[in-house]
């Protein structure tokens, strides 16, 4: 059994931010992969507020440039959503590969982000769509870069009442884009290593490269420097190699030599290779 | 303490449940459901898998509170020992089954495929069941059995 706690199950956002500003001990319930688990193992919460009922924050949203995705949409609807297989591929793909069916109809991206484990699949995919979270509170709406809201591995900047709602990414159509990652077995695993990337290239040249390696750093990371460099290179061998060596680099200066690296190192070189070359 | 109102393989179905109640629980325990398996408890083994709204969920990281509204289905849906559903006939004859405690799980996964891909193929299959586990068939004989029953059944008719 689970330990004991009361929940309560509201309709609206309004009365969900009602319920946590007044409950002491609340704990937001979404998908419950992760939370029941913890709870499992004795993790307890006097209340339990289930948001999954309110409509509007499972909504993914199509606004021009950016996308709105309600922190309620599963990885099963990301996986599948039309807006994001066009405009964000690789955030489609990495839902696709979280866990296992059943998984991925009941987690959802928010419930995801708020457990902040730097091996989440999605979170390769949302830096390099520059995503921000919405957090909102009975005293007001934050919105701030996923890059700062994840403070730590399993450590975010959500406060006791806020709920997050949205979270909103910057589309790119027409880029070449994908998520690969890499896991002890095919199927129903955490990644060992994943990359996100999205690349405009014209007549031989990049012209926009982001890319974002998870599972190496503390926090899936971009290089930044490295992507500004790139931009009006011709794409050759050359380029690619220094571009490759450059990210190591900074991979080993942000971690240390770990001792999984001896293992890593050469498969992130491969696949940011292939990635460039296309 | 909640009152659900949802379906259960086709009949609605009223039951007063904990606020802190799996439904794996409610259905075992309150609806006397002794198909659905506890394995691991904590959303790995795939033993416990239910269909909600046809779609695969662990019923023992599902809060029985959520259900309401919902549609429910156990193995029990799908037939019983006097007519066999095709799935589970050829997970018989494909020798898909041995100790059967995934076997329930297991042909829910496999329904809620054939409901959206008539034509599976090998590996359709194997990422439709890749969230229950077997440890004794070694898997061989349960994609064949899936794959046998895909062209003998409309599911979805």
């Amino acid at each position: 059994m689970l330990p004991d706690f009361a929940s309560v199950i509201p309709e609206s956002k309004e009365d969900a931010l009602a319920y946590l500003s007044s409950l002491k001990s609340a704990k937001i319930f979404a998908g419950g992969t992760d939370l029941l688990v913890k709870m499992r193992r004795g993790e307890s919460y006097s209340h339990i507020v289930d948001i999954t009922r309110i409509r509007d924050i499972k909504v993914i949203s199509d606004h021009g440039e950016t996308i709105n995705i309600g922190a309620l949409s599963t990885h099963y609807e990301i996986s599948v959503n039309q807006i994001i297989s066009e405009k964000a591929l690789s955030l489609a793909q990495a839902c696709g590969w979280v866990g296992s069916p059943a998984i991925r109809n009941m987690g959802t991206i928010g419930g995801n982000l708020v457990n902040a484990s730097p091996a989440a699949d999605s979170l390769a995919p949302l830096l390099i769509h520059d995503a921000d979270v919405v957090l909102e509170s009975k005293d007001g709406t934050r919105r701030m870069r996923l890059e700062d809201f994840i403070l730590a591995p399993y450590k975010t900047d959500i406060q006791p009442h806020e709920i997050l709602t949205f979270i909103t990414i910057k589309g790119l159509p027409g880029y070449r884009e994908g998520y690969k990652r890499v896991t002890k077995r095919a199927a129903w695993a955490i990644s060992r290593l994943s990359i996100a990337w999205a690349i405009q290239e014209k007549g031989g040249f990049y012209k926009d490269v982001k890319l974002a390696i998870g599972s190496c750093t503390p926090m899936p990371f971009r290089p930044r420097k490295v992507e500004d460099s790139l931009k009006d290179r011709a794409k050759d061998e050359k380029t690619i190699q220094v571009a490759v060596g450059e990210i190591i680099d900074e991979i080993i200066k942000v971690s240390g030599m770990r001792p999984s690296f001896v293992y890593k190192i050469p498969v992130v070189k491969a696949l940011l290779e292939d990635i460039l070359k296309g | 303490m909640k009152k659900i109102d949802f379906t259960l393989n086709g009949k609605q179905t009223i039951l007063d449940v904990e606020d802190n109640e799996t439904l794996l629980h409610a259905l075992r325990e309150k609806l006397d459901i002794k198909s659905v398996k506890e394995g691991c408890s904590i959303g790995e083994c795939g033993a416990c898998t239910v269909l909600i709204d046809n779609e695969p969920h662990y019923s023992c990281l599902t809060l029985a509170s959520k259900v309401s509204g919902h549609d429910v289905k156990t193995v029990e849906f799908l037939g019983d020992e006097n007519l066999l559903h095709p799935l589970q006939e050829a997970f018989i004859t494909y020798g898909a089954v041995q100790c059967g405690y995934c076997t329930p799980g297991m042909l829910l996964a496999a329904y809620s495929l054939l409901l959206k891909n008539e034509h599976p193929t090998d590996t359709d299959i194997k990422e439709a069941i890749s969230g229950n586990l077997c440890r004794c068939t070694g898997y061989i004989q349960i994609v064949e059995a899936i794959r046998n029953a895909a062209g003998l059944c409309k599911c979805n008719s």
